[in-house]
């Protein structure tokens, strides 16, 4: 009976409302756009998804403990551009090297980030806001304002992005949609089934009671930070392997986006509640949205991101109202009336005297 | 005898099946001080609400005027000059005393003119008999002075009646002086004054007449010349102690668990000491504002003590973080679940599971969620917790349920030591005696108790002994079975400090 119910917690209702969305968003601009579900797309969402959802990751392990990292973009910028150079300069690196390095700024950076937050007390969307130009103008003092071109990288990573695991019918997979999967999945688990995961929650949710029961709020925060920015220099690899040409404005803009894939996919801005895999459904319903409206001829291209915001804000009302009615539903069968017994008890709670 | 300034006649006012109000009746003269006193959920505060539009009564009349009226809000009480000032003022922190007192002024339109202001603010303060400067931030005063600008911003409006809801709770003994003084002035210039104090000796300083609430129903108004403490007391308390609160006592082993030697915190609370044994319940009583809360925290390492010494089963410990407390198997179970308890957008199941998370983790470091899931389920079925299953959201309980998902998470620890912080506050009668019957059976096996209630039968039901504490300080340790509401409230109130009776 516990298992039953586990499946049609909200949780869960908010993913497969998710992917009827994004089933109708696919079939709305199949009958708008000529020769539209094809590999072509499959191929084209797949690869863009792999960059921005696993900024997502991160950022919603960060929303999950009530703050916001908007440094993101910055440190995907920096560790591409960072990773670039080294390659440039030393093409016979070993590519396991390459990755851990771009893993390992991103962690100092989100530790920066982390410490502030958590140790130093300053709000996090201040803090990364900060960071945010701090990062931006390290790399371009960095890089002196040079750009990385595909020319001075070595093959194997020129040829990562399109290189596939499995090719279904001609629906290739690539390895980087893969690698990102595998990083969902992860992180997945280790929110539902580590003990840290559910700290990260319990923070979300009420600060001052995960305190009283012993948790450690202040390393829980830091933890997200640096997982968030290890994330971070992740993608930066695979926005290098992507791009080739990296120049300083490297990933701007990425932090917003990360937080609306976050956001649509589910995961409550004021922290406590959201699964990564609601994350990377997110990410992927925004990128279907951003390359179809480019191809939607109906709308101009000045419009598009009009349009783009318009339906962001459309899908989080309707998940919002919709999971709020279900929530509705399942409740008639208990008893109690939470609101009367609020009204209640408030006005019992604010007796004062003897 | 001129007419009444505010009359209410006959209210009522139900919250669904409780009655919080019945046919309650009384009258205020202009120019008089009338005391209201009452135990704790005796009414008073829903009286309030509905005297300044907070609450629509049920049924009843309110009368300004002789005429009948209906607040649909607290505007229109407003309107009609009746206003209320509670403990905590509300004051805007970041606008200077001249803003916040004419922050609802509606006269002088909607330009602002800071000189006139300024000057009509300087008269009022005057009224009052005060001096403080008006152009600092209202951040910067202490809760007195923000209590007097809250008190200026109800004159400005020409205020008929002011209720002052427990104003001197938190007050220096010095302030609450001056607090009175102004209550006085108020008098003298008209006012209708409804002074609620748990402190009886500023009712008789200050009231020319006192009414008595309980149970939501009126007991007496009378003049205070009639009146004496006790006489007013005994009014106040009595109701028969009912069947819910049969007394049953428990069998104290001999091993002290927990020893508290001159604890204290700077200015907050001092000389604390009492001893806590095995299978025993020791409750501290006292008033709002007693400090028991914060004696609890230090113990919990919420709020480390400053000085003083806690020993654990025999030996001195440092306790400096919940962690540590919890090591030493203690809990606490806050006072205000919502705020410091629960998860409220989470599960049951990860409520119970919070602070003991430990437990349900495999040599691998993953969670075992099964166990976790039986774990609640087992919680939710012997604390009786009233849910289609323990993974729905907490947030979808009863206030009762709440409280005993909050119980179940401190029992799954099974603590030595369990600090139960108000654990009934807010909760309907038959969840109360549910909770009664869990710190029993805590108790029971062997756990030791340490209960913070507000609730006089309740402590008397529950304790093996009663440690009154009144604004900081241990007024005594007193014998369960033979201490009365009276005995103890003579001690909280400070009526009684020379003969201790056990």
């Amino acid at each position: 009976m516990i298992r039953s119910r586990l499946k049609f917690s909200p949780q869960n209702l908010r993913i497969f409302g998710l992917i009827v969305v994004l089933i109708c968003v696919l079939l709305f601009f199949a009958t708008q756009i000529h020769n539209y579900l094809n590999k072509d797309l499959f191929i084209r969402v797949s690869t863009s998804v792999a960059i921005m959802a696993l900024i997502a990751i991160g950022q919603t392990l960060v929303i999950l403990t009530r703050n916001i990292d908007l440094s993101v973009g910055s440190v995907v910028g920096f560790s591409a551009f960072f990773l670039g150079g080294l390659l440039a300069r030393n093409p016979n690196i070993n590519p396991l090297l390459v990755v851990l390095a771009g893993v390992g700024f991103g962690s100092l950076f989100g530790m920066l980030n982390g410490l502030l937050v958590a140790y130093a007390n300053v709000p996090s969307i201040i803090v990364t806001l900060g960071t945010m130009a701090l990062y931006r103008s390290s790399l371009v003092q960095f890089s002196g304002a040079k750009s990385i071109s595909t020319a001075s990288l070595p093959a194997w990573l020129v040829s990562l992005p399109r290189m596939n695991m499995i090719s279904i019918g001609g629906y290739d997979v690539r390895v980087t949609f893969v690698i990102t999967l595998v990083v969902m999945l992860l992180a997945h688990f280790a929110l539902t089934r580590l003990r840290a995961g559910r700290h990260f929650y319990a923070v979300g949710s009420n600060p001052a009671a995960a305190r009283f029961a012993g948790i450690n709020v202040n390393r829980t925060v830091f933890l997200a930070f640096t997982l968030s920015g290890a994330l971070a220099g992740l993608t930066g690899f695979l926005f290098l392997a992507r791009f080739g040409n990296i120049t300083v404005v490297a990933g701007l803009g990425f932090e917003l986006k990360s937080v609306a894939s976050a956001v649509v996919g589910g995961v409550n801005i004021f922290g406590g509640s959201g699964s990564v895999i609601g994350a990377f459904l997110g990410a992927i319903l925004v990128d279907v949205l951003d390359t179809s409206l480019v191809r939607w001829e109906v709308i101009s291209e000045f419009w598009r991101e009009a349009v783009l915001g318009a339906l962001i804000l459309l899908s989080v009302t309707a998940d919002t109202l919709l999971s709020r009615k279900l929530l509705a539903i399942s409740l008639k069968k208990t008893k109690s009336t939470p609101k009367q017994m609020a009204a209640f008890e408030d006005s019992l709670t604010t007796r004062k005297g003897l | 005898m001129t007419s009444s300034a505010l009359e209410i006649r006959d209210i009522s006012k139900n919250f669904g099946a409780v009655k919080a109000l019945s046919h309650f009746t009384m009258a205020l003269k202009p120019g008089e001080i009338h005391g209201l006193v009452g135990e704790n959920g005796a009414g008073k505060s829903t009286l309030i609400k509905i005297m300044t539009g907070v609450y629509q009564p049920t049924s009843g009349e309110i009368i300004v005027n002789n005429t009948p009226i209906t607040f649909k809000n607290t505007q229109d009480a407003r309107d009609l000059g009746i206003v209320a000032i509670y403990q905590e003022p509300m004051v805007f922190p970041d606008l200077d005393v001249i803003e916040n007192i004419f922050i609802s002024d509606k006269k002088s339109g909607a330009l602002v003119n800071k000189r006139k202001m300024r000057s009509d603010a300087q008269t009022l303060m005057e009224r009052l008999g005060l001096s403080f400067d008006l152009e600092r931030d209202a951040r910067s005063l202490t809760l007195a002075e923000q209590q007097t600008v809250e008190i200026a911003r109800a004159l400005s409006m020409d205020a008929k009646v002011i209720v002052m809801d427990e104003p001197t709770a938190s007050l220096s003994a010095h302030e609450a002086r001056q607090l009175r003084n102004i209550a006085k002035t108020l008098k003298a210039e008209g006012v209708a004054v409804v002074y609620i104090s748990h402190r009886l000796e500023e009712v008789f300083e200050i009231a020319d007449r006192v009414t008595v609430l309980r149970d939501g129903q009126f007991i007496s108004t009378r003049d205070i010349g009639d009146v004496t403490t006790d006489s007013l007391i005994s009014e106040m308390v009595g109701r028969e102690v009912g069947e819910f609160f049969a007394r049953v006592p428990n069998k104290a082993r001999d091993n002290v668990r927990l020893r508290v030697s001159n604890l204290a915190r700077e200015g907050v609370f001092e000389n604390i000491s009492f001893d806590l044994r095995a299978g025993e319940i020791l409750c501290m009583a006292g008033l709002i504002g007693a400090r028991r809360t914060d004696v609890a925290l230090s113990i919990f390492g919420i709020a480390p003590a400053t000085s003083g010494e806690i020993d654990v089963a025999g030996k001195k410990v440092n306790i400096q973080t919940p962690r540590q407390a919890m090591k030493l198997g203690i809990a606490y179970v806050s006072e205000d679940r919502r705020k410091f308890g629960l998860l409220l957008p989470m599960p049951i199941f990860a409520n119970t599971s919070l602070a003991t998370l430990d437990k349900y983790i495999s040599s691998w470091g993953f969670l075992k969620r099964q166990a976790e899931l039986s774990m609640a389920e087992t919680f939710r079925q012997r604390l009786n917790i009233r849910a289609p299953s323990v993974t729905t959201n907490v947030a979808d309980l009863s206030g009762g349920n709440q409280q005993k998902v909050m119980l179940a998470k401190w029992l799954n620890m099974q603590p030595g030591i369990l600090i139960f912080d108000e654990p009934t506050r807010g909760i309907d009668v038959g969840a109360k005696a549910e909770v009664h019957k869990i710190i029993h059976d805590f108790a029971a096996e062997g756990g030791s108790v340490l209960l913070i209630s507000s609730d006089l039968p309740e402590v008397l039901a529950l304790a093996d002994r009663i440690l009154v504490m009144r604004e900081g300080r241990q007024m005594g340790i007193f014998d369960g079975g033979s201490s009365t509401q009276l005995s103890i409230m003579n001690y909280a109130t400070g009526q009684n400090i020379a003969h201790e009776v056990a």
